[in-house]
């Protein structure tokens, strides 16, 4: 449990910082600090009042291959950024997931297009397309814009991802039965999705979901919905 | 070119191309170092490492000056992950005596922290208390000792270190406010 008291937050994230806590404390607080402001807040200031103690380590020499290892790491986890994860197929839409969208995207759809105005005053030409992603509560979470036939995304209020999760982006074209993965979510708060996966079109719905580290085994949404919007023109009524 | 810490962290968030190899190869002494602190064992800081830096390529983005030290927010991550293979190979067992020998840092290795303003309030503030609690703090911080493993090697009741070491940090915050 988080304290919600403010003296026994603080300690708890005093000693996170100091490192005594135990594995499952600790994991306790690695799962709270994306959702809970208060206790990253703490954690901050912990960890600035305690960073001159780390230079107290002496320097040594890493072993020479270890850049070789993290280089092939990095590689390997920067093309799932944004390549499709596997092929879709097409069937009979299940039957969950497509409920969701339907309920969701209603009063979504009305905020974000309020958002879409006032994010896109200048003209553009030829017409473009974009849509911001809501949380649950329609509070504003990315903003997609159709570009050069693929899609960009930038998030608007960048939050770590749970841990031990990803994030996964999936787009619905209007009258398509079940939603085509786009790939996953990098953490650094931007990406592209090359063009040819999918065709972005007016009324298509782009939505994130919280799937298993490597993405959804399914092929199919499996997790709970975060985000999501329907692509619209920025300009023109 | 930048060469400090918060440019090449900038680089990396950009995309540009080399910049996490200079930023590995001009900090990668010190953060393995901290690692090695921690885990006392060549083959599991090197993991601790390479852990880290891999989060580090994908989390550049979230660094934000404003809010601290690049270099403060570069061994954090380092430190936690070293933690977390700490954890995993079962430190809370006062049996897995860490066997620091001469190698912990004792307290007057305070005197080596860098001279800024924040590493001497905090050196001021760490002199203030007493000096197994003092002790304490830095055996947890800088060597990763879980309370077990602190109440062992300071011979003290598993209990009492809990409490000091809470004390400490609070009387550690008073003092640093």
């Amino acid at each position: 449990m988080i304290p919600s008291d403010p003296e026994a937050l603080d300690a708890l994230a005093a000693e996170h910082v100091l490192g005594t806590l135990d594995a499952r404390e600790a994991a306790e607080v690695n799962r709270a600090l994306p959702v809970d402001a208060a206790l990253r807040e703490a954690v901050a200031r912990w960890e600035a009042r305690l960073a001159p103690l780390a230079g107290l380590a002496p320097p040594a020499a890493p072993p020479d291959d270890l850049w070789k290892r993290i280089e092939a790491s990095v590689a390997k986890r920067a093309p799932a950024q944004v390549v499709p994860l596997r092929a879709v197929a097409s069937g009979a839409a299940p039957a969950r997931p497509d409920r969701l969208w339907k309920t969701w995207s209603i009063g979504a759809t009305a905020v974000a297009a309020g958002l879409a105005a006032i994010l896109f005053l200048r003209p553009a030409d030829p017409p473009r397309m974009m849509t911001v992603l809501l949380t649950s509560r329609d509070q504003p979470a990315w903003l997609v814009e159709a570009e050069g036939g693929g899609l960009r995304l930038a998030s608007l209020n960048p939050r770590p991802v749970e841990a031990g999760r990803a994030q996964q982006l999936w787009a619905l074209p209007p009258g398509a039965t079940a939603p085509t993965s786009l790939g996953l979510i990098p953490e650094s708060g931007q990406a592209r999705v090359a063009p040819g996966i999918v065709r972005p079109e007016p009324g298509m719905l782009i939505e994130i979901t919280l799937e298993p580290p490597g993405g959804s085994p399914t092929g199919r949404p499996t997790g709970p919905i975060l985000f999501i919007g329907r692509l619209a023109p920025a300009t023109g009524t | 070119m930048t060469l400090d810490a918060a440019g090449m962290i900038r680089g990396v968030a950009d995309g540009e191309a080399g910049a996490l190899r200079r930023l590995y190869d001009a900090q990668a002494p010190r953060l393995f170092g901290v690692a090695m602190a921690i885990l006392r064992d060549r083959d599991a800081a090197a993991d601790a490492l390479h852990d880290a830096v891999v989060k580090i390529a994908a989390r550049a983005a979230q660094f934000d000056p404003a809010r601290g030290e690049a270099g403060a927010w570069l061994a954090a991550i380092v430190r936690h992950a070293a933690l977390d293979l700490a954890r995993a190979r079962g430190r809370e067992t006062p049996t897995d005596d860490p066997a620091l020998g001469d190698t912990a840092v004792a307290p007057e290795a305070l005197d080596r922290l860098l001279e800024t303003q924040e590493a001497d309030r905090l050196r001021e503030c760490l002199n203030a208390l007493e000096s197994r609690n003092r002790q304490g703090i830095l055996l947890a911080f800088v060597h990763g000792l879980s309370h077990a493993q602190i109440a062992a090697r300071l011979d003290l009741p598993l209990g009492t270190v809990k409490a000091w070491i809470r004390r400490g940090l609070a009387r550690l915050k008073g003092c640093l406010a």
